[in-house]
Formats: C-alpha cells, sequence, structure tokens
C-alpha cells in the first residue's frame, strides 16, 4: 500500500538518510529499531514530509508523491492520510483532551462539530480516558498525554500511523499502559510504523522489523529473522547492547580490537 | 508669574483633568487597536523570514523604537499635510487628534510586532508539527494552534506596553491635541500654579496605570490557569 523508495536526507554536510527503500502492506505492523542518531526518527518525519527529504518517492494508493519539490497541495493531501504520535506528546495546550482529538476532524476534515464530539468520544474511550474529556494536557500523567496523542492520531482515521518512539519519554510505570493502548490499536488491523526501543514489542507485534543504522537499513526481516536468526554482526551487536542481560554480562571476552 | 505653592489647589485640579481622561483613554484604545492589528502583519515576516518584506519590517522597526516620541509626533502631524499635499488634498486643518492616533498606532505597532513575535517563538514548534501531522494546512495552525498560545506568552509584555503606551499619550499636547496633558498646560497658563497641576496630573495617570497594572494581573491569572508550565518548587505554597 506505501511504497517508499530512495528516501536521502542532509542536514548540512551529515549525510542522515542514504537511500532507505520500505514496502509497507495494508494492515502490517513495522517496527524501526536501530541506536540514536541512525536516523529512524528523521526517516519517519520524512513520510509526512515534516521533514523534506532531498530525494525519493513516497507513493500511497497508487498516488505518487516526489519528495523533492512536493506541491503544497500533495504535502497536505500526504498529511491527511497520516498521522503520527510524538515522543513528547506535543498535545495543544490551550486545548482540553477531547478539544485535542476534535481538531482534525473539525478543521482539517470539516467534520460537524456534533459529530466530531461523538468520534472523538469514542476514540479516548478507547484508551481509557473517558472520564478526561475536559481537561488540560497540563493536569494529565505522561502516559495519559500520550493516550490522549494517540486518540488525536486514531480520530482522523489514517492509512498509516506513525508512531515516533511514543514510550521513550515516559516514566518506566506509565509505559506499560501506552504499549497496552498501542497493542489493542495492533488488533484492529491499522497499518503502523513505529520507531521505537521496546524491543519486545518490536519482537511481538512486528509483521516487518528494520534495524537501521548510520542512515541506512542494515537488515530487515520478520522479527524471527532479526531477533532469532541476526545474520549482521552490527545488528548482533546492538541487540545484544540492548539486551538485558547485557550489563551482567563478562566484558573481557567483548572487547573490540583497538586499532 | 509663579504663585505660592498651595495643597488645596491639587484637589480642585484633580476633577477638571480627571474630565478630559477620556480623551487620554480615547486615543490610547484606538492606537492599540490599530497597532496590534498592524503589529501582527509586522510580526509575521519577520516570524516567517520572508525576503525583502523582513528587512522593510525591519527597519520598520527599529525607526520607531529609536526615536523619541516626540519627534514622531511632529514627523506624523507635518507629515501627513505634506503627504496628502502631493496628491491635492489639504489636510493642514487636520484635528491633531487624529495626527497623535496615527503616530501612537505607529509606534505601538512596533513595538507590539516584536512582543508578538518573542511570543511566537516561545511556542514549541513541536506545536505546529503536531497541528500539520492531523492535517492542518499552514494558516489553520498558526490561526488555531500558535498565535492563541503566543498571545497567552505575551500577555504579560503587552500589559507593560499599554502602561507605557499611556504614559506615552501625555505628549499629545505638543501637537495640540486637549487630552489630559493638554488640559493641564491650559491649566497652568490661567492658573499659574504648575507644580500642583503636575501632582494633580501624576495622580490621576498613576491611578490609571496602577488600576490597569491590577487588570492585567487578574486578567494574566486566568488566562494562564490552563496553559502548560512547569511548576517549579517557587510555584509551590510551601509553609
Amino acid at each position: 500500500m506505501i511504497e517508499i523508495k530512495n528516501i536521502h536526507k542532509q542536514f548540512g554536510i551529515h549525510h542522515v538518510l542514504k537511500g532507505i527503500n520500505l514496502t509497507v502492506r495494508k494492515g502490517e505492523v513495522v517496527t524501526i529499531i536501530g541506536p540514536s542518531g541512525s536516523g529512524k526518527t528523521t526517516f519517519l518525519r520524512c513520510l509526512n514530509l515534516l521533514e523534506r527529504p532531498d530525494e525519493g518517492i513516497i507513493s500511497i494508493h497508487d498516488k505518487v508523491i516526489n519528495c523533492r519539490f512536493p506541491s503544497k497541495k500533495e504535502v497536505h493531501w500526504l498529511r491527511k492520510q497520516t498521522a503520527m504520535v510524538f515522543q513528547q506528546y506535543h498535545l495543544f495546550a490551550h486545548k482540553t483532551v477531547i478539544e485535542n482529538v476534535m481538531e482534525g476532524l473539525t478543521i482539517a476534515r470539516k467534520m460537524r462539530k456534533q459529530d466530531a464530539y461523538a468520534v472523538a468520544e469514542n476514540e479516548l474511550r478507547k484508551v481509557g480516558l473517558q472520564d478526561k474529556l475536559n481537561a488540560y494536557p497540563s493536569q494529565l500523567s505522561g502516559g495519559q498525554k500520550q493516550r490522549v496523542g494517540i486518540a488525536r492520531a486514531l480520530a482522523i482515521h489514517p492509512d498509516v500511523l506513525l508512531f515516533d518512539e511514543p514510550t521513550a519519554a515516559l516514566d518506566p510505570e506509565l509505559v506499560g499502559e501506552v504499549l497496552e493502548v498501542m497493542l489493542e490499536i495492533v488488533k484492529t488491523g491499522a497499518t503502523m510504523i513505529v520507531v521505537t526501543h521496546e524491543m519486545e514489542f518490536a519482537r511481538r507485534v512486528s509483521d516487518q522489523v528494520v534495524f537501521m543504522d548510520e542512515g541506512v537499513i542494515v537488515e530487515q526481516g520478520t522479527p524471527e529473522e532479526v531477533f532469532r536468526h541476526t545474520k549482521k554482526d552490527r545488528t548482533r551487536q546492538f541487540l545484544r547492547r540492548v539486551s538485558p542481560e547485557y550489563l551482567f554480562e563478562p566484558k573481557e571476552h567483548i572487547k573490540e580490537p583497538v586499532i | 508669574m509663579e504663585k505660592a505653592f498651595d495643597m488645596n489647589m491639587i484637589g480642585d485640579f484633580v476633577p477638571t483633568l480627571t474630565a478630559y481622561l477620556p480623551v487620554t483613554l480615547y486615543i490610547l484604545t484606538l492606537s492599540l487597536l490599530f497597532g496590534f492589528v498592524l503589529g501582527l502583519f509586522l510580526a509575521l515576516p519577520r516570524i516567517y523570514n520572508i525576503p525583502i518584506v523582513n528587512q522593510l519590517a525591519k527597519v520598520y522597526i527599529s525607526f520607531f523604537r529609536g526615536t523619541p516620541i516626540m519627534v514622531q509626533l511632529f514627523i506624523v502631524f507635518y507629515g501627513i499635510p505634506a503627504l496628502t499635499g502631493l496628491i491635492g488634498i489639504d489636510t493642514s486643518k487636520m484635528d491633531p487628534f487624529y495626527a497623535a492616533v496615527a503616530t501612537y498606532a505607529l509606534s505601538n505597532a512596533a513595538a507590539a510586532a516584536e512582543i508578538i513575535r518573542a511570543g511566537v517563538g516561545s511556542v514549541d514548534k513541536g506545536q505546529t508539527e503536531a497541528a500539520y501531522s492531523i492535517g492542518l494546512s499552514g494558516s489553520q495552525a498558526f490561526r488555531r494552534i500558535v498565535l492563541p498560545q503566543a498571545l497567552v506568552q505575551a500577555f504579560p509584555n503587552m500589559g507593560n506596553m499599554v502602561i507605557s503606551s499611556l504614559k506615552d499619550t501625555s505628549l499629545a499636547f505638543s501637537i495640540g491635541v486637549m487630552d489630559m496633558s493638554g488640559r493641564g498646560q491650559t491649566l497652568i497658563t490661567s492658573s499659574n500654579h504648575s507644580l500642583e497641576v503636575y501632582i494633580a496630573l501624576s495622580i490621576v495617570y498613576y491611578a490609571v496605570a496602577v488600576l490597569f497594572e491590577w487588570f492585567f494581573r487578574v486578567a494574566e491569572k486566568r488566562i494562564k490557569k490552563n496553559q502548560t508550565r512547569i511548576v517549579t518548587v517557587f510555584d509551590m505554597n510551601i509553609h
């Protein structure tokens, strides 16, 4: 359903993305893992053109968008097909919870207020916040904020949901409630692209796991392929370092040779 | 010839001057209104860094912030008839009131532009990105998401601007506007009690300024009630 071809992005002299290709079928869950600075967040932000790639093609529904010179109309169209959940939530601070969720419906999609209210209320019930409709973001916990962020993205019924490290800013205790909500979304058959550090989540729910490092896709495949039958050394190294056992491994054996 | 200081005269002058307070407030309100709208249009090219217009706005703001308000008053007062004279319209008999409103509006616009720009700058970029991500257009994101939050941020500075603008209006008498200060000048001429008049003036201006200050403080509290801010230990009531 979504085909992404040859995405390049450069910040000054720093080549962040060096030709990324990805095909996502309808209903698929794709997780992108990798070390900080590998370009995974930048890649995700390229998909709704919050970041403008220097080169590349994104096609959704047979509509092909050349990312280098997209027209305003194309940018707007693409953003209407997608929705993003941010690491730092980015809830509209001056709007209540329900207003946050309604905004994309009433303003961007010209839905009638009553209808939008019903949709928003329903989405907020799904994420377990039906009793916080009139609260302001500042009155919520991190986990609650992120669940509003998810409801806001779900409400517009996008073709693909983009998650940018949705649990990375949360207290460890609150990560569970957000992942739980995301699991529920997976069950509904939504198409999702998730940048995450939650390896267990990636392993269990993904149809496709993508490991990125230094602006390229190093390895990709099913969770089984990437996590169990890892082919590349770099992936193996990364997975070992993020595993809970790493801390207690005897370190003498894994010292890298100094050149 | 100055007469001996007479405390009782102050009490007599205060109501006489207060009768002209509406003129002062009228100049203030009109100039703030026009100034704010013009300021918004000056701030936009600065915020979005639109070439050429941005430079022009910069020069405009820098000029009005860098020249004394009295000089601006005279430039506008003599400048308008000179300009309209070019196209054959005689405005030399124009009420100086309008020249004063125009000057203060132009001057307030420069101040407002900088305040709005700072306010917009203080709104997290993520707010705009979130708005884009759910399909809002650029102008929708600005009007509905960024600007309301920017104005809340800018509110305390706006309050200061109103009070300093109120004090600035006291110079409008120099081009012949009959506001509170203008009436003060005529009182001095007729009574020869300068000090008493100025003390009376200071009492009225001060009372209005304090009232404004109180109003803005209360309003700020109400507006900020629902805004996200980081609560620090300084916000907590520790007894």
